[in-house]
């Protein structure tokens, strides 16, 4: 079934692609913001079935001082666009080495969320707070890794450029965001975005989020490097990835408790 | 040549008064100008170890100055956990984010910090703290719950007792914190009727409030002293439009010498704003001496010119002296160490100087100018100023009185002197910005009031530092791990050196993170026993690199929490917080949310994986305020109910001890930051720098006094007068209990330059009238005559004049106000009494075998003839 959409949607674009290429540049547009943006979540948290990535990420702060994280990042889809879940495994600093997240993200309801740190020997079920805290200390909040749920936003397109949509998102509610509104720059190929501008209540972007390198793994685009900034203290945090795998078939029995404890190292690298 | 100058002002008194005009106006055109600085920061230099360390350690912590906010309520039964007290702090809170100046993501407050709490059986949860104001008491209390659970708040956001809470505003330069606190204050007021009562201090506040205060004060009492000065002076003179010309040599003394400061480029710092006020003083007493004498003689001859000629010529000599002298004691300052004190002391005698030729220069010139019926009516006036009045009795008949009582006098003197030096063996170094307001002032109320409330508003940081190589040490641990391996492994080591070497300085990145990167790439590139041992090479690397993470080893968090448990023993310490408290923090709600788990965990492992946990909250990075992201320096905030130098000095004195006596593992060095201790750096400075400063200045004066009389006798007796009146002001201070502050520190100069003034003139006076009379009971009669009366006269002026510092609402001003007034009248009555009794006693020092030529400093004719006529 998902199989089939996948190839189905393929198709769909591959048609939009040619009439782009024969007709003018903007009959295959689309004109829909909400649709271009789940297009978007789609594209860059739901590349094929499942997936297995490398992550290291360069925190380095207003004044140049840096720190690092490396972990190890297995997804598994249970629906396009809804529901999937995550097993996060650290690896550096050594010292949070095996500190590991079980995510299971829900589309309709709060996302269960568990962790483990071996220095402690204890598994810890975190509850649902509103989910823009810091990811590990990183400038990257817990939302930018699991994904904003299209439908928490107002969407609307601005602009259709050449290559882009510019699209502006306003959250519905103003509780648990920090930001008035954001504007996505979508790449109208490959629906990932290039860039998205966070705006504060007094009308100035503090945030920005660009991908810096998109690579073509297994058909797949995939952002491999993307940079977070925050523009007011000067900070920011660039994101590599790398030994991307996709449609693995990683077990949906990994995604437990058990896990935590013990890593399924076969499907890590 | 002295003709000439003397001669040149009465032939052309239009071109000085054009000259000085032209002056006046032209460096007054500067004064608008003006830049204001109020940063007790700046009384240390900009190299200044301490102060360069302070601020290495404000951009290291990202530490920012703070404005404090209370909000107390004592209405409500649970103080201001109520809904509606909490939907004003929360509006404030967030509305406070956004004013310009305020660094938003640090700002300290319920609705800015988080909650990390259990969440219900092994169940963890990180919420802000306050999202939004509660709808319900029970919410209300709740969040008050919450906040006194989590040590980093208790006592400083949320009271000890739960009653209050605080804000804490970041701002990014200390001189907007006034304008903010304005605007914080714009805030509240639109708040309406409610019961809270908003409270707004902090060190930064109080600094730049008093700026703001200093202005008005420099516009008010200033012009206020000069009006006081003007109706005396036109009530011993009986003269408007003869008093009016000290005024004017006092004014533009204070306008070039003001213009000349601004246009210099020189900000007006709280030391420089008051030379308008000690200049005023010095300026005004020359010309009274000047016009004291004119009053005496002109009235004799009916000839102004030649009148002021002889007077001018006569007192050229001690006037110069005078302002020598006066010069060189404010000269003195730039001994001291203190950028602000070295242009208040240069400029200041710069004054003088100005003071000094004006007064030759303008007052003659102003005389000979002026209409024949305004003189008329000082002829008229005359026998009534001549003869000195009221005054002129009173010091007469306390000098009579003083000659026959020398002997008691001078056991009285050495009394006073005595109890003086106990006064000043009980002198109480201290200083304390918030309290250069007075008490009634809304800023000391709200320190008051917070200090009482909250663990304290007044921050220092006992900064812990690890000072070995932490790259050295981890590349030297690969190297010991690739001991024994092929010559192509270790070639390849070298090179991956270099490579994490040339990386460190092209990108942000460290040598460390880049060698253990590439050593577990080449673990997955390789295989067999080039993997393993590349493998090795990482462990170590990563061994290494946990093992420098100082602040996140255990043993070291112990010792801060020892640090800690040691400073919190003590009474003026409110609160201390450090890395440990976060650590114990989390790692508490982690395990159970008991205090029994209010713990440091065991490993460095656990530690750094509880601060992960950390930084997955809204505000990670206020960790970064507690310990450098290397983990190699860490910042203990003491925070203290007092912001006197001397409480900071005592909270430093026992840690100081306590890290002497338990010294901290693997050579940890301690050293202190802070606002609060900053100031104590450059009191220490200021009055280790005053004394030497005085006792220079001591030492310069006497060796003027020698070469201006020619005699080490006058000399020493010259030095008696401001010996008396510094002991005498100082043993004051010290009996009063007041404390010894900047504003005391630089009145010692002021001083000895008005008193050594009074003697000079009291004993070249005394000198010629002896040459003539060749007896010293003769001589001293005529002393207090016109003498004795132009000394006190120009003391009760210049102190009644300054009265008006005592209605400032500015602490130092009421300070320069009230000890100048002591200084007049114990310096004047220490030179018309004391003075005469030990000529007395010392008479046959005093006159030489055989009659001598003149006294050196004045050969004129002149003065002999001005001698007789007051002796006829």
């Amino acid at each position: 079934m998902k199989t089939l959409t996948k190839t189905w949607l393929a198709a769909v674009a591959a048609a939009i692609l040619v009439s782009t290429l024969t007709t003018s540049a903007q009959a295959g547009d689309l004109k829909d913001a909400s649709q271009i943006v789940n297009r978007t979540n789609e594209a860059q948290y739901y590349a094929a079935n499942d997936g297995r990535a490398l992550v290291r990420m360069k925190i380095v702060d207003g004044k140049g001082r840096s720190q690092r994280r490396q972990f190890a990042v297995l997804r598994r889809d249970l629906k396009d666009g809804g529901d999937q879940n995550y097993l996060v495994v650290f690896d550096q600093p050594a010292d949070v080495r095996n500190t590991a997240f079980l995510v299971k993200k829900h589309a309709s309801k709060d996302d269960d969320r568990w962790l483990y740190l071996p220095g402690l020997d204890l598994v810890k079920r975190i509850a649902a707070s509103d989910e823009r805290t810091s990811f590990v200390g990183t400038h990257f909040f817990y939302e930018d890794i699991s994904g904003r749920h299209p439908d928490e936003d107002k969407h609307e397109l601005l602009e259709t450029t050449e290559t882009e949509y510019v699209v502006k998102s306003t959250p519905k509610s103003s509780k648990g965001v920090e930001f008035a509104h954001y504007t996505l720059r979508i790449n109208k190929k490959t629906f990932l975005p290039s860039k998205i501008e966070y705006v504060n209540a007094q009308g100035k972007v503090y945030r920005r989020i660009e991908t810096a390198k998109v690579d073509t793994v297994q058909g797949q685009p995939t952002i491999t490097r993307l940079k977070v900034s925050d523009l007011e203290s000067g900070g920011y945090t660039l994101s590599d990835v790398s030994n991307v795998g996709y449609d693995l078939g990683i077990p949906d029995d990994i995604f437990v408790e058990g896990s935590l404890r013990n890593p399924p190292q076969k499907w890590l690298r | 040549m002295k003709r000439k100058i003397l001669d040149f002002p009465i032939q052309h008194p239009r071109l000085i008064f054009v000259g000085l005009a032209a002056l006046a106006i032209g460096l007054g055109a500067a004064i608008p100008g003006i830049q204001i600085d109020t940063d007790p920061e700046n009384m240390l230099s900009e190299h200044d170890p301490a102060r360069v360390f302070h601020n290495q350690t404000k951009d290291q912590f990202a530490l920012h100055d703070l404005i404090v906010v209370g909000v107390v309520n004592e209405a409500e039964p649970e103080g201001v956990f109520n809904p509606a007290s909490l939907g004003r702090i929360h509006e404030l809170n967030e509305r406070l984010k956004s004013i310009d100046g305020v660094i938003a993501r640090d700002v300290l407050g319920p609705s800015t910090m988080d909650n990390i709490e259990q969440a219900g059986p092994g169940t963890i949860r990180f919420e802000w703290l306050m999202e939004e104001a509660p709808d319900s008491p029970e919410e209300a209390l709740a969040i008050k719950e919450a906040a006194l659970r989590l040590p980093m708040l208790r006592g400083t956001v949320v009271s000890e007792d739960g009653d209050s809470v605080a804000l804490y505003v970041p701002i990014e330069s200390k001189d907007q914190s006034h304008r903010i606190s304005e605007e914080i204050e714009a805030i509240i007021a639109g708040f309406g009727d409610h019961t809270d009562e908003f409270y707004i201090t902090g060190l930064p506040v109080a600094e730049d409030t008093f700026g703001v205060e200093m202005f008005k004060q420099m516009a008010i009492s200033a012009p206020l002293a000069a009006l006081v000065i003007l109706l005396l002076m036109w009530w011993f003179f009986r003269s408007f439009a003869l008093v009016l010309s000290p005024m004017i040599v006092a004014m533009t003394t204070v306008t070039i010498t003001m213009g000349t400061l601004i246009a210099s480029g020189f900000p007006v710092h709280i030391m420089s704003s008051m030379i308008p006020i000690f200049l005023m003083p010095i300026a005004v007493v020359d010309s009274v001496h000047l016009l004291s004498e004119f009053v005496d003689i002109y009235p004799k001859t009916g000839d102004r010119k030649a009148a002021i000629k002889e007077v001018v010529g006569h007192l050229f000599a001690p006037m110069l002296y005078t302002s020598l002298t006066s010069a060189a004691g404010f000269l003195s300052l730039t001994l001291t160490p203190i950028p602000p004190v070295r242009v208040f002391g240069v400029f200041v005698a710069l004054g003088i100087g100005i003071a000094f030729v004006l007064t030759i220069l303008f007052v003659p010139a102003y005389i000979a100018a002026l209409p024949e019926k305004r003189l008329t009516a000082l002829l008229s006036a005359k026998r009534d100023a001549s003869e000195g009045g009221l005054l002129g009795r009173i010091v007469e008949a306390v000098g009579a009185r003083s000659l026959r009582f020398a002997k008691p006098i001078l056991v009285v003197t050495v009394a006073a002197i005595a109890i003086s030096g106990y006064g000043i063996s009980q002198i109480n170094i201290n200083d304390n910005p918030v309290r250069w307001f007075k008490s009634s002032h809304k800023i000391r109320v709200a320190d008051r009031v917070l200090n009482q409330e909250l663990a304290g508003t007044y921050t220092a940081f006992l900064i812990m530092k690890q000072d070995t190589d932490a790259t050295a040490e981890i590349v030297a641990a690969g190297d010991r791990a690739l001991q024994g391996a092929s010559d192509s492994i270790r070639g390849r080591w070298d090179a991956l050196k270099a490579e994490a070497e040339v990386h460190s300085e092209d990108e942000v990145s460290n040598v460390a993170d880049s060698l253990i990167e590439a050593t577990s790439d080449l673990v997955f590139d390789t295989s067999g026993e080039e993997s393993e041992q590349w493998q090795s090479v990482q462990t170590a690397l990563e061994e290494a690199q946990t093992r420098s993470k100082t602040f996140q080893n255990p043993e070291h968090l112990a010792y801060i929490e020892r640090l800690q448990e040691e400073a919190d023993a003590l009474p003026l310490v409110g609160k201390t917080s450090s890395i440990a408290d976060v650590v114990k923090t989390v790692y508490r709600e982690l395990i159970s949310g008991e205090q029994k788990d209010y713990r440091i965990p065991g490993s460095t492992e656990a530690v750094a994986q509880t601060l992960l946990q950390f930084q997955s909250s809204h505000r990670p990075n206020d960790l970064w305020h507690l310990v450098s992201p290397d983990f190699r320096e860490s910042a203990v905030w003491v925070q203290l109910k007092s912001g006197d130098n001397q409480d900071m000095m005592s909270v430093k004195s026992e840690l100081d001890a306590f890290l002497t006596a338990n010294p901290p593992p693997e050579g940890l060095r301690a050293q202190w930051a802070g606002l609060t201790f900053l100031n104590t750096v450059w009191q220490d400075e200021m009055v280790g720098g005053m004394l030497e400063s005085l006792m220079g200045a001591f030492v310069i004066v006497f060796l003027m006094m020698v070469l201006l009389f020619r005699s080490p006798v006058y000399g020493a007796l010259a030095m008696v007068p401001l010996t008396i009146t510094i002991v005498f002001t100082y043993g004051l201070i010290g009996l009063v209990g007041k404390d010894y502050d900047m504003p005391v520190a630089v009145l010692s100069s002021l001083t000895l330059g008005l008193s050594v003034d009074f003697a000079i003139h009291f004993l070249e006076r005394a000198r010629t009238i002896q040459t003539e009379t060749h007896d010293w009971r003769q001589t001293m009669s005529l002393m207090f005559q016109e003498p004795g009366r132009a000394i006190t006269r120009n003391a009760i002026v210049i102190a009644i004049g300054f009265l008006p510092l005592l209605g400032a609402p500015l602490v130092p001003y009421n300070t320069v106000g009230f000890l100048m007034a002591a200084i007049m009248a114990v310096s004047s009555i220490v030179t018309v009494v004391l003075l005469p009794s030990i000529m007395m006693q010392i008479q046959d020092r005093l006159s030489p075998k055989k009659k001598s030529a003149a006294p050196g400093i004045d050969d004129t004719p002149a003065s002999i003839a001005t001698n007789k006529e007051q002796t006829a």
